[in-house]
């Protein structure tokens, strides 16, 4: 579904991505670890197109995408949130689902109705206010919201594109652990056709939700395979030890 | 997000109230202060458009005003082309040049994107200065109104043009409701909010972004178009960058992105003028000073004040009212 070809990225003299090589099948969930500046969001914005790499390809759904830009990878179905949040702030939660969801309908460039009250549109996003647990705050501006509740709608948002490919930037960053863990439960309850890359600091959240494991150590895949054998790797007790130096 | 509010409503009906009464009872004079409000009404509502709903601050709608006007009467006075055939001429061209402006500009971004436009703006402005079949620095007259005769107007006669002025006005602020609420506008208020989810999420923001802003340039041709007609003569001082500066300083003052408060931004900032111009020169000072004081106050504007203030409330107050008559009805 989504691949990437011996990826590689340099800013400068410093090398963040190094002959990266994955695949994604269908409905696979792939969750990416590694510890900060490790590359995995430098990773993201060139799966995305916000970042071209300096060689390699990136492949999705079987057609090379690399020459593409960030709209026309999105419209084939490759969607994102970000690590920070990117909402569209001064609207409501309704609204920023909404203007997604019009993308994805067509409607979002029709001079002669209302893209927000299409059925097509209300329906997306009331499916996706429902999947991520917005339904309460619907009509609530991004600014009335508490963090946590932005960080499901970063989600939301990217959801109501109606992806076939949705990678989540540390979905749970900065939220408290009870709410991380009902972010997971979220996140198993989405369509099992849907395929994902998550990238994730906690490790036992991301088991909960990983079919399969890839981690990143500066810039460089160091582990790639189910999430059994990474349990057992000395590997990745480091990164619990947090003594990636010495790895 | 556009929309409309119980204080919209109301103060449109008290500005197109005016206006009416306005046009019904005023002796020549006060004619053409209205005329020249309401054409002036066409254009800020088309930079409100662009600035207030997709944070592209124009300082080139003066020139397509002007481009508009020239394009009008040189259709009409060069080439014989009917006037209703050449008003569609010259929104059709000042639409295709905004959105080349709007494709090219699409790049740039806050001060880059003003200095853009300001280029176009000036570019348009010198070519016509220099080319021999605009008149120069004379400038173009003979320009002749719209005939409506058939209809039994006769836009010859102020009145007439001026109430003519109210109803294209009216039509182009429904217009601009239409494109703020359509698709194409919800996403351009995305894109204002946050280009790059916009982008992220599959949009071609370029695109979004010239065709709003091609609209826009239509609406500011057909202001010229209407200009042209209204002073009959027109010279390049109308392509001046100082007059999409004076209407960045009309929307600043009615409120950004308000739709309502740049009708009120016209209509103050036309009738400040004349009532100042004849007691100083200096009238552009006070204009200044009022400007500075709007700014420093971090209010959006005249209707942005008032809105922060009433605009809720006398939602509330309706809602309540309703409410209650509903309960009344049942009840009996
Ligand atoms: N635009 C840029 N220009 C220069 N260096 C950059 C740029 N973006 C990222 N980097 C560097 O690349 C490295 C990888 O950054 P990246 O954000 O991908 O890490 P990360 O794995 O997502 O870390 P974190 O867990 O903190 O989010 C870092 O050293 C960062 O400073
Ligand atoms: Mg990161």
């Amino acid at each position: 579904m989504l691949e990437t070809r011996n990826l590689d990225k340099s800013f400068g003299a410093v090398h963040v991505t190094r002959n990266v090589s994955l695949k994604l099948e269908r409905g696979e969930r792939r969750v990416i670890l590694g510890p900060n500046g490790a590359g995995k969001t430098t990773l993201f914005n060139q799966l995305v197109g916000e970042l071209t790499p300096d060689s390699g390809s990136v492949h999705l759904a079987g057609e090379d995408v690399t020459a593409l830009p960030v709209a026309k990878r999105a419209r084939r179905g490759l969607s994102r949130s970000y690590q920070k949040n990117t909402l569209f702030d001064g609207l409501t939660v309704e609204e920023n689902l909404g203007l997604a969801a019009a993308v994805h309908t067509g409607h979002a460039t029709r001079l002669w109705s209302d893209s927000l009250s299409k059925p097509e549109v209300r329906e997306i996003v009331g499916e996706v206010a429902e999947q991520v647990k917005l339904m309460p705050f619907l009509h609530a501006k991004v600014s009335e919201i508490s963090y946590g509740v932005r960080r499901q709608l970063e989600v939301g948002v990217a959801l109501a594109t109606r992806p076939l490919v949705l990678l989540m930037d540390e979905p749970t960053s900065g939220v408290g652990p009870e709410m991380s863990k009902g972010f997971h439960d979220l996140l198993n309850n989405l369509p099992r056709d849907l395929t994902m890359l998550i990238i994730e600091h906690d490790m036992d959240l991301a088991f909960d939700v990983a079919d399969t494991i890839t981690v990143l150590n500066y810039g460089e895949v160091v582990f790639d395979g189910l999430p059994e054998k990474a349990r057992g790797s000395s590997l990745l007790k480091e990164i619990y030890l947090g003594s990636w130096e010495n790895a | 997000m556009f929309r409309h509010n119980t204080l919209r409503y109301v103060a449109l009906i008290l500005l197109a109230a005016g206006a009416l009464f306005q046009a019904f009872t005023a002796e020549y004079f006060g004619l053409e202060i209205l005329t020249e409000i309401l054409i002036l009404a066409m254009l800020v509502l088309a930079l409100d458009i662009v600035a207030g709903f997709g944070g592209m601050v124009s300082l080139c709608h003066g020139a397509l005003m002007g481009g508009g006007a020239y394009a009008y009467a040189i259709f009409t006075t060069k080439a014989g082309i009917a006037p209703p055939v050449a008003m569609a001429g010259a929104i059709a061209l000042t639409g295709a040049a905004a959105w080349v402006i709007g494709a090219i500009g699409s790049r740039s971004h806050g001060i880059y994107f003003i200095m853009a436009t300001l280029a176009f703006g000036q570019m348009a402005y010198s070519y016509v200065f220099e080319t021999p079949i605009f008149g120069g620095d004379d400038g173009l007259g003979g320009i002749s109104r719209l005939d409506l005769s058939f209809i039994g107007v006769d836009l010859n006669d102020s009145r007439s043009f001026a109430l003519f002025c109210l109803a294209v006005l009216g039509t182009v602020y429904g217009t601009s409701v239409v494109i703020l609420r359509s698709g194409l506008g919800r996403s351009l208020t995305g894109v204002m909010h946050n280009e790059q989810r916009m982008r992220a999420l599959g949009l071609t923001v370029w695109r979004v972004k010239a065709d709003v802003f091609g609209l826009s340039g239509m609406i500011a041709g057909l202001a010229g178009a209407l200009a042209a007609q209204h002073i009959m003569y027109i010279s390049p001082g109308l392509l001046s960058w100082t007059v999409s500066g004076e209407a960045l300083v009309v929307v600043i003052l009615g409120g950004l992105g308000t739709l309502v408060g740049p009708l009120i931004g016209a209509a103050a900032f036309v009738v400040l003028k004349h009532e100042l111009s004849s007691v100083t020169t200096y009238w552009h000072l006070v204009v200044g000073v009022i400007l500075i004081a709007v700014v420093m106050s971090r209010a959006n504007g005249i209707f942005g004040w008032i809105e922060a203030r009433w605009g809720d409330r006398l939602d509330r107050r309706l809602a309540d009212a309703t409410r209650k008559t509903e309960e009344v009805l049942t009840d009996a």
